[in-house]
């Protein structure tokens, strides 16, 4: 199944990228196609210049471990103009995208799942 | 049906909301701050829908099973299993 | 079939981005088979008042999505109780506002394949 998953809050400040990459992993497993949509301040966890404390989880690197386990991450890309995330900063397997594949994942997914903002 | 995913806890009115509405074939999954649905009040009272928790959600919370009644538990795995059934979602 | 997709928003347009991101994210869904709607409830009833504007604060004004509403014909739901709640007294016509009751918002949930809070 192609499963398509929403995030919209901050990593850090919030829980959802968290779970996102939770579900991602079951799903994962359970052999389903995934795909991230980050959208609003989510983007900031693919920012590869994130430094978190050491005991802390780096969450970009997760992301990033993500995608090179087959899932897809795609970043609004006004959202990311917004808070000054750029290409060059971004993690190896996520790409910049925005609304029209946003509706591509709504009209293409089996399943979406959103964690609202 | 349905699967509606409350991540909020009790003070949120959008999270009221998607229990109220839920009817008798959706399923209601508690995750995050939502297990508190589950920890504080009777959710089946807020909801005709059957209501799920998220195990480690609530045990991250200092909570076990013997805190929380009339939901069932599930892990990540579970939690992908009923995104497999259900195909309309509301979250 | 197109997939019908709803966008509810609980914020207030003033102090939060998500009624303007609701509309944008509702308006970019027309490139594919898709049906978009949105839901205004709580404080963000309070978008439809003739007299909101954020602008006032220099924040992103949220008029500008009223264009687009005359262009896609984009339906705009508002809960009644929470309008009144929030003293909508006056609704600016160019949003065609359709209210809705609480006891309604079942079934019009249910009608839609995804329902996206924000």
């Amino acid at each position: 199944m192609k499963i398509a998953i929403q995030v919209m809050v901050p990593p850090y400040t919030y829980q959802d990228l968290d779970t996102a990459i939770h579900i991602a992993e079951a799903a994962l497993k359970r052999g389903h196609e995934v795909t991230i949509f980050l959208f609003a301040d989510s983007v900031l966890s693919i920012n590869s210049k994130v430094k978190p404390i050491r005991t802390d989880r780096n969450i970009p690197e997760k992301m990033k471990e993500l995608a090179a386990k087959g899932v897809r991450i795609e970043i609004c890309g006004i959202c990311m103009d917004y808070r000054g995330v750029t290409e060059d900063m971004i993690v190896e397997g996520s790409r910049p995208s925005g609304l029209p594949e946003l509706a591509s994942l709504f009209a293409n997914c089996d399943r979406f799942i959103s964690l609202m903002a | 049906m349905a699967l509606i995913l409350v991540k909020y806890g009790v003070d949120n009115p959008a999270e009221r909301v998607k229990l109220e509405i839920a009817n008798e074939n959706d399923k209601v999954v508690l995750i995050q701050n939502g297990v508190f649905f589950a920890v504080v009040e009777d959710v089946t009272k807020l909801t005709k829908a059957e209501v799920y928790a998220l195990k480690n959600d609530l045990e991250a919370r200092g909570f076990c099973t013997a805190d929380v009644k009339n939901v069932k538990l599930i892990d990540y795995d579970g939690l992908v299993e009923l995104i497999e059934k259900e195909e309309k979602f509301i979250g | 079939m197109a997939k019908k997709l709803l966008f509810v928003v609980y914020q207030s347009p003033v102090g939060s981005i998500w009624v303007n991101e609701a509309f944008r994210t509702a308006f970019g869904m027309y490139g594919e088979d898709l049906e978009p709607a949105v839901l205004l409830m709580n404080e963000a009833t309070v978008a439809v008042r003739p007299t909101c504007k954020p602008e006032c604060l220099g924040l992103l004004p949220i008029s500008m999505v009223k264009r687009y509403l005359a262009r896609y014909g984009t339906p705009v739901y508002v809960v009644k109780e929470d309008a009144e709640r929030m003293k909508v007294t006056e609704v600016d016509p160019e949003y065609g506002a359709q209210f809705v009751s609480k006891a309604e918002l079942s079934k019009l949930f249910h009608e839609y394949d995804y329902v996206v809070f924000m």
